[in-house]
């Protein structure tokens, strides 16, 4: 039996939000399991629709997606949770519910899988300490500063030991230290077995921890990682 | 406030149907306890001697459909219309003549009181001498019964146009509340939850208004019961006894509950589904 290592694979991805122009335009690429990717490119390059489309917040207008082997565009909307619970993802606006303590948004991703509260307590606790917020956990976020909000949100992600990361600038409104401080976080996740893909235009970070990079201009892939085609 | 409004429409929804409900449950009790008492009146001419009205009396007597009769007197007649009608009695102590003919009531045997026998025994009385006119009960019985079915069915129209109503209230108002909530949907999605994770907590929330709506006017229908006879009853006279409220039966006030946490459930249901899908 043939045993693909490719955990993700895009087959010429095309995304238009309005036509004539391409958000993204002929996108191909394979991440492999336990991989750990940049994904980098200046403003409006395409990174954050990429990331969407992976998780498939956005349907792309052209070309197919596999991740472990199922054609995701093929999941029926009702199926998709079954898509989201494999992956951790830290948004680039967090999307955290506001009104609730850390701890609830931390366990949401534990709760619809029907973990036992007991189980719950302690691995948001763990995800909390890893992100330095055990002590937050009963303030609502909105109490919180923006680096705090977004430490929450990254615990979220990790918080049910996902087999994917993704993550929008995760350190976008962090100062350098902290930066490197969740990038190690993500680093030693990744060593743990988690493929993390992480969307940045912070090249010094890059250059810190780089390893596999993906290079988006104007929509589309440069850079030596990429693929020109996984047919060719 | 929107679930305040949503609990009002649907109380008021099924106080209407209850309402009309219980005032057919007791046109339909009237005319069971009709039923009960089949009876013919004969009702004999003015003047009539005593020898002929009793030859009436024993006639009808020999009829295998009869179980008991009972003369009534013109005197005896009049003293009746008084007591169930006293506001009318100066009317009646302004008549020169009692207006009232004597009569014969006739009580049928329930058991042989098929309708070609009592057919078959009307025919004959009417057209014996000496009996100006033959009334029926049974007649009463089916208007009373087809008063109660029509009563019925207009709290059926009247209700289910409004339990419409309340469901597409409630529906909005689900809206309403699912759309203050559309990011927290939206982060259950991305976190991998279910729609029907999602649904749930919005479908206990609009069966709880619907059970609450169904409670609170059984309260109410329970309170005008009591309330309609001390403040209307005795102005209705001789209709008093049509236009009574019956309390329901424990399993109509179920299915008045039940009603409401079904259009609750369903008004949801609809709500959160056209967002889901969105």
């Amino acid at each position: 039996m043939l045993v693909s290592d490719n955990l993700i694979e895009l087959f010429h991805i095309g995304h238009q939000y309005q036509r004539p122009h391409w958000a993204l335009s002929d996108v191909s690429l394979r991440v492999k399991k336990g991989d750990f990717v940049f994904l980098t490119g200046p403003s409006g390059s395409g990174k954050t629709t990429l990331l969407k489309i992976i998780f498939r917040e956005i349907i792309p207008s052209e070309g197919q997606i596999v991740i472990e082997g199922v054609n995701i565009l093929r999941i029926p909307d009702h199926g998709i949770y079954k898509l989201r619970r494999m992956m951790g993802i830290v948004f680039q606006d967090f999307r955290l519910l506001f009104h609730r303590p850390v701890f609830e948004n931390v366990a949401l991703p534990l709760q619809v899988l029907g973990v036992p509260p007991k189980e719950i307590r302690r691995r948001v606790f763990n995800a909390l300490r890893m992100v330095n917020l055990q002590h937050k956990l009963g303030d609502p976020p909105a109490h919180l500063s923006y680096g705090e909000q977004q430490r929450v949100a990254i615990a979220r992600a990790v918080v049910n030991a996902p087999k994917i990361l993704l993550a929008d600038e995760p350190t976008g409104n962090l100062d350098t230290e902290l930066a490197f401080e969740i990038i190690s976080l993500f680093r030693e996740i990744n060593k743990q077995g988690t493929t993390v893909l992480i969307g940045t235009h912070d090249k010094e970070l890059i250059r810190h921890f780089g390893s596999k990079i993906l290079f988006l201009q104007a929509g589309k892939l440069l850079g030596k990682d990429a693929l020109p085609s996984p047919e060719s | 406030m929107r679930n305040l409004f949503s609990v009002t429409i649907i109380c008021l929804s099924f106080l209407i149907l209850g309402i009309f409900w219980s005032l057919s449950n007791n046109l339909q009790q009237v005319a069971a306890r009709l039923g009960e008492n089949l009876v013919v009146t004969l009702f004999l001419n003015k003047d009539l001697p005593e020898k002929d009205a009793l030859e009436i009396r024993d006639k009808a007597g020999r009829s295998p459909v009869i179980e008991s009769l009972r003369m009534v007197t013109a005197d005896e007649a009049k003293e009746r219309f008084q007591a169930s009608f006293p506001e009318l009695r100066d009317v009646l102590a302004n008549l020169k003549a009692n207006p009232f003919p004597a009569s014969i009531e006739a009580v049928l045997r329930p058991d042989r009181a098929g309708p070609d026998a009592v057919a078959a025994f009307l025919q004959s009385m009417t057209a014996t001498a000496g009996v100006e006119d033959v009334q029926y009960n049974r007649d009463w019985i089916e208007r009373v019964r087809s008063l109660g079915r029509l009563t019925r069915a207009i709290g059926l129209f009247l209700g289910g146009i409004l339990v419409l109503a309340s469901f597409f209230i409630i529906s909005n108002v689900i809206k309403l509340n699912v759309l203050s909530r559309k990011n927290e949907i939206e982060i259950l999605r991305l976190v991998g939850g279910t729609n029907t994770f999602i649904r749930i907590p919005f479908l206990i929330e609009g069966t709880i208004l619907g059970i609450l709506g169904g409670l609170v006017s059984l309260v109410f229908l329970a309170v005008l019961i009591q309330a309609f006879p001390l403040y209307l009853g005795s102005s209705l006279g001789a209709l008093q006894e049509l236009l009574s409220f019956r309390a329901l039966s424990i399993s109509q006030g179920l299915a008045l509950v039940a009603g409401g946490a079904v259009i609750g459930w369903l008004g949801s249901l609809t709500s959160v589904s056209k967002f889901l899908k969105a």
